[in-house]
């Protein structure tokens, strides 16, 4: 049976530093969920540690999803939002569907992201911090696909306001994890609008980053066996202030797999 | 001590746990509605695309997930995407479903494949009273008769006998039941007699998203919805403004909370024309990534076509069929291929070269070499 953190990226999914941002980037067939998950993992279930709080902010997938995944791994989030270390923020159900919010109000450890504007998006996400942290603790804060809001939202809502927002969240949180696309089409040639912000929002948070996840299909077609390739890339600012994190981080690549069952093998390249 | 009696029933691998004694009492205690069954991989509810090669694509789902969308991106100016939508929208209608469509007219709805014909006469008998058809009812089936009646209107009966993919004639048309359970709903544009431009800054989609809204939240959850949207973003239909990222991502993502809020009653199908919209562009992108899966329709030219198959072969294929993301996808990298027939409708199978004209001996099943020089033929190797 595969284990629950694959013991390769341990180093990885522990805890970060203060104040660093995580960036994992996924391409059409390679998502993420696998990966945000074992990161839920890692800083809600590791024994003994009751500081570590997760706010949690999802704009394309529900919080059955998140449960049904974390329940295999043996996590239970809604007990989590109870003992308030965990709270999920969501940014699908009414974001642009006027009227959702109304018939999901109560539901427990759930918050609804209801207007696509940024100002009121940043204060309900500001407000769950808030309302997590107490006196002590640390907040791990993990936004799933932040983008969404740069695509899909109104015009008003650029690359720069977005960055500030995020930068925002970083001062009041421990540590950041973000996902991101990172699909061909959506940074290569930068054309229209979309597309454009799109690259200029992607570069700026990946030269942010302390380190970057980027997980992409086999190049060479489909397998069996495995699902893609995971490559971990330090950032800028470890290279330069040659901080402690840089002897836990390596940069590699690895191959991994997600079974059908929800249980996922990392490997290196010819194991 | 080992002759003590279990009380856990084991799991029995690969059964495909329609039969009751199978699953677990839960799951055989709570009602199924019709036209679906539980996942065997998972157990959340799937429903039939219409198409049994299509469903069988969905790996050990073996059926689209419900709350879950499917997009069939095609090339060129074929339709073949838009058949894989009537046999949808077809068997909806045959089961019982309430259908959502998009932007077309009724027209589309009266030109659903027929039930095949070469079913049993049961399945026939169905054809005229459609969904609320007085269904022979198995003799097993008898003392819960009154349980199906009990809770809603009871057409919906836990289907120990229903089919769960019908096989439709694309030289039928089906007769739609009256009052039909198919809902169509135009674009919100401009009527067609003012001369106003239209407002771009209004999505042509509210109406729909309203529509569904209220529909799904007033019906019994015991109704499946099936939404169909054809030719998404295609100009003969849409507006130009409607391909802003603003209104067509919102829209789909509105779809997308729409679907997971009703997780068990939902599924939808859209076909994407992406000639005009190529898969190198990021709008393309995000339409693939806001959907659960993706698949690809690459019709071959119809220069390279065979004209007529050769009696005895199967026919050839008329394109490849690509697949992009796909739940419980199908592991390993086969090249697929389909056929879209009159009577098997669109069949997906692995692709495979035709053998070159003249090439007898390719074309010959079992022709093996011998000793001897001579050929085996199959009852020779029979023995």
């Amino acid at each position: 049976m595969a284990s629950k953190v694959p013991p390769l990226l341990e180093p990885y999914l522990a805890l970060p530093p203060e104040a660093s941002l995580i960036l994992l980037t996924s391409v059409l067939g390679a998502n993420t969920n696998w990966l945000v998950l074992r990161f839920l993992h890692s800083a809600l279930a590791s024994p003994g540690d009751e500081d570590t709080k997760v706010v949690f902010v999802s704009f394309v997938r529900d919080f059955a999803f998140w449960k049904e995944g974390a329940k295999r791994l043996g996590l239970d989030l809604e007990k989590l939002a109870a003992k308030k270390r965990f709270q999920f923020v969501n940014g699908l159900t009414a974001l642009f569907v006027p009227g959702m919010q109304i018939a999901l109000v109560g539901k427990a450890g759930e918050r609804i992201l209801s207007n696509p504007a940024l100002e009121p998006v940043s204060r309900e996400i500001l407000g769950s911090i808030q309302n997590l942290k107490g006196d002590r603790g640390r907040i791990l804060l993990v936004v799933d696909q932040l983008d969404l809001l740069l695509a899909a939202g109104s015009e008003h809502i650029g690359v720069v306001g977005l960055g500030d927002m995020l930068m925002g969240f970083r001062e009041e949180v421990h540590s950041t994890v973000t996902t991101l696309a990172a699909d061909f089409p959506l940074v290569s040639v930068q054309r229209t609008p979309l597309e454009k912000d799109h690259a200029a929002f992607l570069l700026s948070v990946a030269h942010q980053a302390d380190f970057t996840m980027g997980l992409r299909l086999l190049d060479t077609g489909t397998a069996k066996d495995v699902s893609g390739v995971i490559r971990i890339t330090v950032g800028d600012q470890l290279i330069e202030d040659n901080r402690d994190i840089q002897q836990r981080i390596e940069e590699r690549e690895l191959l991994y797999f997600v079974g059908g069952d929800g249980g996922v093998r990392v490997f290196e390249r010819g194991q | 001590m080992s002759f003590r009696k279990r009380g856990v029933v084991l799991p029995q691998s690969g059964s495909a746990s329609s039969s009751g004694s199978s699953s677990p009492p839960s799951a055989a205690a709570k009602e199924q509605a019709k036209g679906t069954r539980p996942s065997p991989l998972t157990g959340t509810p799937t429903t039939s695309t219409g198409t049994s090669s299509l469903d069988s694509l969905f790996g050990g789902h073996s059926g689209l997930v419900l709350g879950c969308s499917l997009l069939i991106e095609e090339q060129g100016t074929t339709d073949f995407g838009g058949a894989v939508l009537r046999y949808y929208a077809a068997e909806g209608v045959v089961q019982g479903h309430t259908v959502h469509v998009l932007g077309v007219g009724e027209a589309w709805g009266r030109e659903l494949p027929g039930l095949s014909e070469e079913k049993p006469k049961k399945e026939v008998a169905k054809v005229d009273g459609i969904g609320r058809e007085r269904e022979e009812r198995m003799k097993i089936a008898w003392r819960y008769e009154r349980l199906g009646e009990f809770g809603t209107s009871g057409r919906e009966k836990t289907p120990t006998t229903s089919t769960f993919c019908h096989t439709f004639d694309l030289s039928k048309r089906l007769i739609l039941p009256s009052p039909s359970n198919i809902h169509f709903t135009p674009l919100s544009t401009q009527p067609d007699l003012s001369f106003e431009p239209t407002d771009p800054s209004v999505s042509p989609f509210t109406k729909f998203l309203t529509h569904l809204q209220t529909q799904l939240s007033s019906s019994s959850p015991m109704t499946i919805h099936r939404i169909i949207i054809p030719s998404l973003l295609s100009p003969a239909l849409y507006p130009s403004h409607a391909s802003c990222p603003e209104h067509i991502l919102q829209f789909l993502h509105s779809l997308r909370a729409l679907l997971r809020a009703h997780p068990a009653t939902t599924s939808a199908l859209i076909t994407f024309p992406f000639s005009l919209f190529p898969r190198s562009t990021g709008l393309t992108r995000w339409i693939e990534m806001l959907s659960d899966s993706v698949i690809e329709l690459a019709p071959f030219p119809s220069s390279s076509l065979q004209v007529k198959a050769v009696p005895g072969q199967e026919e050839p294929a008329q394109g490849m069929l690509n697949i992009h993301c796909l739940m419980g996808g199908v592991g390993g990298g086969d090249d697929l291929s389909f056929v879209l027939g009159r009577r098997k409708g669109l069949v997906v199978r692995p692709y495979s070269l035709p053998p070159v004209d003249g090439d007898q001996e390719g074309q010959n099943p079992g022709g093996l070499e011998v000793e001897g020089g001579g050929k085996a033929t199959k009852v020779d190797i029979e023995f």
